[in-house]
């Protein structure tokens, strides 16, 4: 705690008089706490180490304050994800703690429709009674609480909900990974998987931009391969900034790179050319996937996709060539992780792909990462409540998705017919990025309960009754973070920063006091310094240590190159078919399915997609970031430069854009870095709170026009299932 | 003597803009006030086309035209070939927005002084941490040192890689780019 000695002296010496200056608040605010340090000057102090929270990789960085005020941040060389760089977004966003939008105190709606400052205690009794008297009426399963996953959210909100008897606990799933990972899982057991790029003879990227939605290890990655030689493919819609270290673009028409796989394996097939031995002996279902592959010639994945028959033979040759040391890489949210009706198809497609090459486990090829995770905490104060007999809503609807993260959209569209009546949301801005906004809004508003924990008013936040003020990361220890990678290490988000506004909380003690107030604090008789030091002690560090260390290794454990030949599956075998999928009206082995809709004459395909310097709407408020976007117009949507042409449109000019759901105006960014089928809309912008002094009015919202629906099977929000027409603003 | 110099390869500039937002963050600049700009510069027609990022800062040319310019000497070059600016003696006139070459004079609107680039980087060491651009590039796209020593990394980088000043001799600039 000595580290903190600097921040706490200056805080608190100036705080009184801070104090003062706000009569009847009882705490300091904003305004003054900033005059109390205007004057100030001091030297670097090491504040500790934490976690950044501008992305969910969660980069481990050690930070310095002057006069207890932010100052440098260092990335941790031994974090698995930072490797010792942080990226914009993490520099950016450390000022989230001084922003002049935090959320300050707990708030209520009135029957106007405002929200007015309410105490803690008036919360949580409130709050608690409308729990209460929900399960009383209609059971506990009809609470749901939707949240990003973070460290301490994710185990204090899972406890809180579990505690109350509810298992509808969501993550952001359905509208980031949740149709990848439910194909992979269908195919392997697990999802996941980590090409080995750095030492691959040959990657193929579907999508992913490691240099746009920047996770620096993997940029590190990239670049190291591309240093290698290995021949680095990006087929995408978009030219996108990881070109920079790839040898090929292969532009394709969104919602289509499922063809794609088919034709590579169908050429694999018809060459005799693939893993007979791994085929063999590791997987069943092959005959079936392999009859089923016979019509989907390059040919026919050329009218689909846009690229060339000999293309598409051609890297299916390379690919084996490379083989084992080549892999498609697993995308992310990207062109299949929530995007279309065939998303979980094609990361099932993908897997598969995968296996002819023969490269699991091997290096170069594509591996599981080598893990860690706290034991069994022997004291009977964190034995967890029991866990409800009941499964998450929508796991029977959406039979394929993954229970893990929960098709929180379609829990939400239970609301109007009364069979959700209360809904929770932690760090989420469900209602701005899940799906359609509007109707997203409508739901949430319906409900009996509705609560939302936040730094800073969001739409989400403006849809529910009450509103929480989290504190920011800097702020607070959290539960530690256990990563995996060549070497899992556990890391710990750490307070390196005294609260900024005395009346927000920690999300640990906000699910620790509500629980209290609902009748279930048993479950919750301990602190989160005493959870995490009982959690670390399980593996041989404690607290005290690893906040000296940031980031403890396990290098027993590191990852060792072999031929993967057990997988989670029941007979630990992959799956060419699967009867999952079979019984959710999907062929056994993955066959060609249609996008949902495609765009015709005058109409293009929406496309999203994340820019280097932010995180979906979480950092649009951030005016570090902003600035950016302002400076070089990056919230311009994207239009093919041939197309412009023929449609009288020059870079700069202002169109509307229309969909079904929604029309809105911005300008046009006119460029060849696109295919002619695709307009792109980058996925940070539009916001509609007026609150958010420096994201509001900013562009347009992707979600905005996109209608509410899910991929059947998979849950995805389809989100780039939407067609768009452009006219020049005055034509 | 020592003369420092930077080296650019834009062939690994992602353009993700973390040295933009870490400068600002070391040295404690408020959100509009950018040390560093780019060029994004785009070549080729569908389905063939390619991406340059580059980005341009305080050149710390040896012949400083934002120097010579300035009627109070609030601009000076450094024994050590930084160009410096004494932010008291600034009037904020912009002479030197107007003369420097390269558009990297930023004028902050609250303070009047006409700030740029310092070359913060020569003070990073293992005692004193810095997230300055050098240090914060992804990519290590950026290397610092001493130019008049030819074993500098960043000297003997400059001839390997065949880097040149943006715009040749025109002000013996001593950031030199790889293109």
């Amino acid at each position: 705690m000595s580290e903190h000695a600097i921040t706490r002296r200056s805080f608190l010496a100036k705080s009184a008089l801070g104090a003062a200056a706000v009569a009847g608040s009882g705490y300091i605010g904003f305004e003054a706490w900033k005059q109390a340090h205007a004057d100030e000057t001091g030297s670097l102090q090491r504040a500790g180490h934490s976690l950044c929270n501008s992305c969910s990789s969660k980069c481990g960085f050690t930070a310095y304050t002057r006069d207890g005020r932010l100052s440098t941040m260092i990335g941790d060389p031994d974090h698995p994800y930072c490797d010792g760089t942080l990226c914009a977004r993490g520099y950016g966003y450390a000022s989230i703690a001084y922003s002049e939008d935090r959320l300050t105190d707990p708030l209520k709606k009135n029957d106007a429709g405002e929200f007015e400052a309410i105490s803690w205690d008036q919360a949580y009794a409130e709050i608690a009674e409308k729990i209460q008297s929900i399960i009383g009426s209609d059971g506990p399963q009809s609470l749901i609480l939707i949240n990003d996953p973070r460290p301490s959210g994710s185990y204090y909100t899972k406890r809180f909900m579990n505690a109350l008897g509810s298992a509808n606990v969501y993550t952001h799933g359905v509208s980031c990974n949740m149709s990848k990972n439910s194909g992979m899982t269908q195919a392997l057991g697990a999802a996941d998987f980590t090409s080995d790029v750095a030492n691959a003879k040959m990657v193929m990227f579907l999508g992913r931009s490691y240099c746009d939605g920047i996770r620096p290890s993997s940029v590190h990655a990239l670049q190291k391969a591309h240093e290698n030689g290995c021949h680095v493919v990006m087929v995408d819609p978009r030219y996108n900034n990881s070109m920079h270290f790839a040898d090929e673009w292969i532009p394709i028409r969104p919602g289509t790179d499922l063809a794609l796989i088919l034709a590579m394996a169908h050429v694999l097939v018809k060459n005799d050319t693939y893993d007979h031995d791994y085929v063999a002996n590791y997987t069943v279902g092959f005959e079936d996937w392999a009859a089923r592959l016979e019509e989907y010639d390059p040919a026919w994945a050329s009218e689909i996709t846009g690229i060339p028959a000999e293309t598409i033979e051609r890297l299916a040759n390379e690919m084996w060539e490379a083989a084992p040391q080549s892999s498609i890489e697993q995308g992310w949210r990207a062109a299949f992780g929530c995007a279309h009706q065939n998303s979980g198809e094609t990361a099932r497609a993908l897997c598969l792909f995968n296996t002819l090459l023969g490269c699991w486990g091997l290096e170069g090829g594509a591996y599981f990462p080598a893990s860690a995770s706290a034991g069994k905490l022997e004291d009977p104060k964190f034995a967890a409540p029991a866990a409800p007999k009941e499964k998450i809503i929508g796991a029977a609807e959406y039979p394929v998705s993954s229970s893990g993260m929960g098709v929180s959209t379609y829990a939400l569209s239970l609301i109007p017919e009364g069979k959700v009546k209360g809904v929770i949301f932690y760090q989420s801005n469900c209602v701005a990025g899940y799906s359609n906004p509007a109707q997203l809004h409508d739901f949430v508003a319906g409900a009996e309960l509705s609560v939302a924990i936040d730094v800073q008013m969001t739409e989400t936040c403006q849809a529910c009754q009450y509103v929480l003020p989290d504190t920011s990361y800097l702020e607070r220890l959290e539960v530690p973070e256990f990563v995996g990678g060549t070497v899992p290490v556990v890391s710990l988000r750490d307070r390196v920063l005294e609260k900024v506004h005395p009346n927000t909380k920690p999300v640990d003690e906000i699910f620790s006091e509500l629980a209290e107030a609902c009748g279930v604090g048993e479950y919750f008789q301990f602190t989160v310094d005493e959870l995490a030091d009982a959690q670390l002690k399980t593996v041989g560090c404690s607290l005290e240590e690893l906040r000296e260390e940031g980031t403890h290794t396990f290098p027993e454990k590191q990852l060792k190159y072999a031929l993967k030949t057990s997988w989670g599956t029941t007979d630990k075998k992959v799956h060419f078919t699967s009867e999952a999928c079979e019984k959710a009206g999907f062929p056994a082995s993955p066959g060609w399915l249609e996008p949902k809709v495609t765009p015709g004459s005058g109409e293009f395909r929406l496309i999203g997609g994340k820019q280097a310097i932010h995180t979906h709407t979480q950092t649009a408020n951030i005016p570090a970031l902003m600035e950016i976007t302002k400076k070089y117009g990056l919230e311009r949507i994207w239009m093919n430069a041939q197309v412009a042409e023929e449609m009288g449109i020059k870079d700069g000019d202002e169109v509307e854009l229309s969909s079904e759901t929604h029309t809105g105006v911005t300008r046009v960014h006119v460029t060849n870095r696109i295919e002619p089928t695709s307009i792109y809309l980058p996925s940070h912008y539009g916001c509609s709170v007026e609150d958010q002094h420096t994201a509001y009015g900013v562009g347009l919202r992707q979600m905005d026009f996109v209608p509410f629906h899910i991929e059947p099977g998979y849950g995805g929000t389809m989100s780039q299932e939407t067609l768009v027409t452009v006219k020049k603003v005055g034509a | 003597m020592t003369r420092y110099g930077m080296l650019i390869n834009t062939k690994k500039c992602i353009g993700c803009y973390a040295c933009r937002t870490a400068c600002q963050r070391q040295n404690g600049l408020e959100a509009d006030i950018d040390f560093i700009r780019y060029e994004e510069i785009e070549r080729g027609t569908f389905p063939v086309v390619g991406l340059e990022m580059v980005p341009l800062q305080c050149m710390h040319c040896e012949d400083a035209p934002c120097a010579k310019v300035c009627p109070t000497g609030a601009t000076y070059v450094t024994d050590e070939g930084i160009v410096r600016v004494h932010e008291e003696r600034c009037i904020g006139c912009k002479y030197c927005m107007a003369a420097c070459p390269y558009q990297v004079r930023v004028h902050n609107p609250r303070t009047g002084v006409v700030d740029k680039c310092r070359f913060c980087t020569v003070n990073a060491s293992e005692d004193n941490p810095m997230c300055s651009c050098v240090e914060a590039c992804v990519t290590g796209a950026r290397m610092f040192g001493d130019l008049d020593d030819p074993e500098s990394e960043v000297s003997r980088a400059i001839v390997e890689l065949d880097a040149h000043p943006i715009m040749g001799d025109l002000t013996k600039a001593k950031l030199f780019y790889v293109r």
